[in-house]
């Protein structure tokens, strides 16, 4: 493996989160300050709001859930910190995109340390998230009927009749994701679903929007997580294990999947992830662990695609072949060849929960933990060197991919 | 604070300006098309991605053209807006220059657990339906990015457009179009009065979207080109709007008269005289093609309703739903108005105030002073003053309130059996109201030969009867290849029967 060849971008010296779920009392503001204070205390050598000189937040559903604008205003008064603050919105990558811009900040030699946070408070929106959530998607495709897990379940559908040749495997690989990334969940303290689903119970879950069950689908959820990030230069004055994000990567294409060329493949996610193997001249096969984003199973399959892991129309077969060969495992990796990849071992956005603009940070929370050997119960126990965080918005619209090393 | 409430609290999601913007793309699907790598777009854009300020952008409109089904997902758990159709197909559409759009298969209730790939590649054409309303006060939104598969009920047909040829004659149809919707109901027992079906909308139909389905099958069977006509009237009792005309939205829809900027140079109103508010119009329309400053040479005249009727109501076994245009005017025409009388008095026999949801009648005396009195009196008056007596006619048809009137009507006159039935679609598809003349007549015109004369006789309650005489002309013949008949229609086999409670519903959808 020859990592860490180019200089890194930025090092993670702190990282915090909330638990994921339906967090009825908390506002959003309560979650993110949490999530804040999480990460400033899991900062080793300890760090003072006052060192912050910049904040970048991701965000989806602030303005319309609660109604209110000015985010860096409301944040500014939760902190108490006077130091300008950057909202991204970008829907479910709000968070990977709120990363990427701080790595900007960090890059240009602008600020040194700064924090990064992504909430969402989807519960509060009640039975008006699944009009709420289309706002990521082309208005035409919400006059058409559609809802995300109906965009998803045309991707689905072309897939499986272009590369499915008609065999049950295909559809069985499908639940096969869901069923993994819920048992990489069990120990998950903060994971809003710690509960073991066979790939025949995923089967049988009620539909939602055919092809696609009600367990092919992330769930609802409230959230927020927040990470430090400071320069490569500084990173031991906080702590003696930086984990170094070696590279910061964001494409972006059409939000509507009818005019996209191909609605098997993200672009985004290809564009995205060859760039950010080219930033750290690694492939995929120096990756061990990846943090997908598996809005709904079927982005899941086409990331292992898409990143180059499994060949075009392929996928279904290694998970199908790699969930049999593994499921008995703690973490049941994806096999090619002589390569495992371990896909979300905390659970991903199935199992561990997905409040939109906090799962592009979550991503990587996940990843320093593991990299750091402090995930506790899910922690993959494999010595680890490099991660990878693949963050999706809408049907594949943006993609930030970003690759973490000790 | 009134109003503060009915906005707040209302639900008016969308923007008016918004709406407005939206009807220019989605009525007719309308993309731009680069001229120099023949790549689309769509909602339009400006410049082409691959030739940037090189570019050469021309709009292209897909209304009348055919797709195919790329991909799709049966939708069991939609958004809010769509919760009234309970579950559907959502799909990606592709034309067959590869171009690809989002639509919502309509006139379909797809299983949950349908085989998606049992579908991909199926033939679908474009109709004009409802997206969704804005609860009971705000917008109705309409759209052509909707689909029924032209393999089934709905069949695709092309629109050319042939040069009118230069003999000017007696005004009268040039052509027409009927639309009824695919799904029936039975009429069970005899309270009926001879109605054994009828038809519905779909929970995405009404009378603003049969206007535009009835207009889009005339201007095909015309083959005339949309920008000649200059004039529609939509006469129904049963508008979308209480204020805001019908007649605007088929004429954006299929673009009726000059086209100016994002208007037309064309006009028209809704009318409204409960079941004669079109056929009053067609006197009006062959007038005004004769009128020198009119400045155009075609008028539209739809009727079309999506019949109310209370719940349990002796009315309520014989509503029917649907729309019937013509095209009048003086070239290529396929029946000649050769004779008219119309005859009104202020009978109150049927009636629906505002903001009523459903009409009220005078029971037993809808009959003889209304119906019976005003259609006799009309057709018996047109036959005198043209000289003609019931075996100079070939065919006969009356107002359908239901099966039993007409043939009561016109046998009191002196028409047989031969001259009444072939009129009597309404048995099969029940009482369109506004549509009910129209529709039958469609049926007439669908297999009358050269020669033939069509007497005629609507009747509008409040009250009043039109009776015309038409002759058929041999043109009738040469335009039948572009029609879907009513026969075709009543007995498509993809119909599909509905139990009374759908059909309940569909009624209030729409």
């Amino acid at each position: 493996m020859t990592i860490n060849q180019s200089k890194p971008i930025a090092a993670i010296v702190g990282a915090g989160r909330t638990k994921f779920g339906e967090l009825w009392y908390d506002d959003p503001e309560k979650l993110l300050f949490d999530a804040g204070l999480n990460c400033m205390q899991s900062v080793d050598k300890g760090i003072h709001r006052n060192q912050l000189e910049a904040c970048y937040f991701g965000s989806f559903l602030y303005q319309s859930t609660n109604k209110m604008g000015l985010v860096p205003g409301h944040m500014a008064k939760e902190l108490g910190l006077n130091v300008p603050i950057t909202m991204t919105e970008a829907a479910c990558a709000s968070g990977g995109s709120a990363i990427y811009n701080a790595c900007m900040a960090i890059r240009s030699g602008q600020y040194d340390t700064v924090l990064v946070g992504g909430f969402e408070k989807m519960t509060d929106r009640s039975n008006k998230i699944s009009d709420d959530l289309m706002f990521a998607a082309d208005p035409n495709e919400f006059g058409a009927g559609y809802t995300f897990p109906g965009l998803y379940a045309t991707m689905m559908a072309r897939y499986m009749y272009d590369y499915g040749e008609g065999k049950q495997e295909c559809e069985d690989a499908m639940a096969m994701v869901a069923s993994k990334n819920h048992h990489h969940a069990i120990k998950n303290e903060y994971a809003q679903f710690r509960r073991e689903f066979t790939p025949e119970a995923i089967k049988k879950s009620s539909l939602v929007a055919h092809p696609v069950r009600l367990l092919h689908c992330s769930p609802v959820s409230d959230g927020a997580a927040a990470l430090i990030l400071t320069t490569p230069e500084k990173a031991h004055t906080y702590t003696d294990t930086p984990i170094y994000i070696l590279a910061s990567q964001q494409a972006t294409n059409d939000v509507s999947l009818y005019t996209r060329e191909s609605i098997t493949s993200i672009k985004t996610t290809k564009l995205a992830t060859a760039a950010a193997f080219k930033e750290t001249n690694l492939t995929y096969k120096d990756i061990q662990i990846a943090e997908v984003h598996d809005c709904f199973t079927v982005e899941e399959v086409m990331f292992l695609e898409d990143s180059g892991y499994y060949e075009k129309g392929t996928a279904w077969k290694g998970i199908y072949e790699s969930y049999e060969a593994g499921k008995t495992k703690k973490h049941t990796p994806y096999i090619n060849e002589q390569n495992e990849l371990i896909v979300n071992p905390g659970g991903g956005l199935k199992a561990d929960g997905h409040p939109v603009g906090a799962t592009g940070v979550r991503q990587l929370h996940e990843a320093w933990v593991q990299l750091r050997g402090q995930a506790g119960g899910q922690q993959v126990e494999s010595g680890l060197n490099t991660a990878l965080c693949h963050n999706i918005g809408g049907t594949g619209a943006i993609c930030t991919v970003h690759i973490l090393g000790r | 604070m009134q109003f503060a409430q009915s906005t707040f609290l209302g639900g008016k999601k969308m923007s008016e300006p918004i709406a407005r913007r939206q009807s220019l793309t989605d009525y007719r699907i309308t993309a731009s098309k680069c001229g120099v790598c023949g790549s689309v777009y769509f909602p339009p854009k400006s410049f082409c991605n691959n030739e940037g300020r090189a570019s050469k952008m021309i709009k292209h409109d897909y209304l009348y053209e055919k797709g195919s089904f790329y991909s799709g997902s049966v939708i069991s758990a939609p958004t809010n807006k769509f919760k009234y159709l309970d579950s559907y197909l959502s799909c990606l559409i592709e034309f067959n220059d590869g171009f690809r759009v989002p639509g919502r298969v309509t006139d379909h209730t797809p299983s949950e657990t349908a085989d998606i790939s049992k579908y991909i590649d199926r033939p679908l054409v474009p109709r004009f339906r409802r997206l969704y309303a804005d609860g009971e006060d705000g917008l109705v939104y309409y759209s052509s990015l909707n689909y029924s598969f032209a393999d089934e009920y709905y069949p695709y047909q092309e629109y050319t457009e042939i040069q009118p040829s230069k003999e000017i004659e007696r005004p009268g149809i040039v052509g027409y179009g009927a639309y009824i919707p695919k799904y029936r109901i039975k009429n069970e027992g005899d309270r009926a009065a001879g109605v054994k079906e009828r038809t519905l909308p779909y929970a995405d139909e009404d009378t603003t979207t049969f206007s535009v389905e009835a207009g889009k099958r005339a201007l095909i069977h015309a083959a005339l080109n949309s920008s000649y006509i200059k004039k529609v009237h939509v006469g129904t009792e049963s508008p979308t709007y209480a204020v805001k005309p019908i007649m605007a939205t088929v004429t954006q829809a299929l673009e009726l008269g000059e086209k100016y900027e994002d208007g037309f140079f064309s006009g028209g109103v809704d009318t409204q005289f409960a079941c004669k508010a079109a056929t009053d119009m067609y006197i009006d329309a062959c007038a005004l093609v004769n009128y020198p400053q009119f400045g155009g040479e075609y008028a539209m005249i739809i009727g079309s309703d999506n019949s109310q009727a209370a719940p349990g109501d002796a009315l309520d076994y014989t509503v029917g739903a649907g729309a019937t245009a013509y095209i009048f005017g003086r070239r290529d025409v396929i029946a000649t108005l050769d004779h008219y009388v119309s005859y009104t008095s202020d009978t109150p026999d049927f009636y629906r105030r505002e903001h009523e949801k459903y009409p009220r009648h005078g029971g037993r005396f809808t009959g003889e002073p209304a119906y019976f009195k005003h259609v006799k009196t009309s057709m018996k008056a047109c036959l005198e003053k043209s000289g003609l007596t019931p075996k100079d006619i070939q065919y006969v048809i009356c107002h359908s309130p239901n099966a039993q009137f007409p043939v009561r009507a016109a046998t009191e006159v002196g028409f047989d059996k031969t001259q009444i039935e072939p009129g009597l679609v309404g048995q099969k598809i029940g009482n369109l109201y506004s549509g009910s003349c129209p529709t039958s007549l469609a049926a007439i015109l669908d297999i009358a030969f050269p020669g033939d004369k069509i007497l005629m006789t609507s009747y509008g309650s409040g009250a009043g009867s039109d009776s015309y005489i038409f002759t058929v002309t041999p043109k009738n013949e040469e335009k039948r290849n572009r029609l879907v008949t009513m026969k075709e229609q009543v007995e498509n086999p993809f119909r599909e029967y509905v139990d009374y409670a759908f059909y309940r519903k569909m009624k209030e959808s729409a």
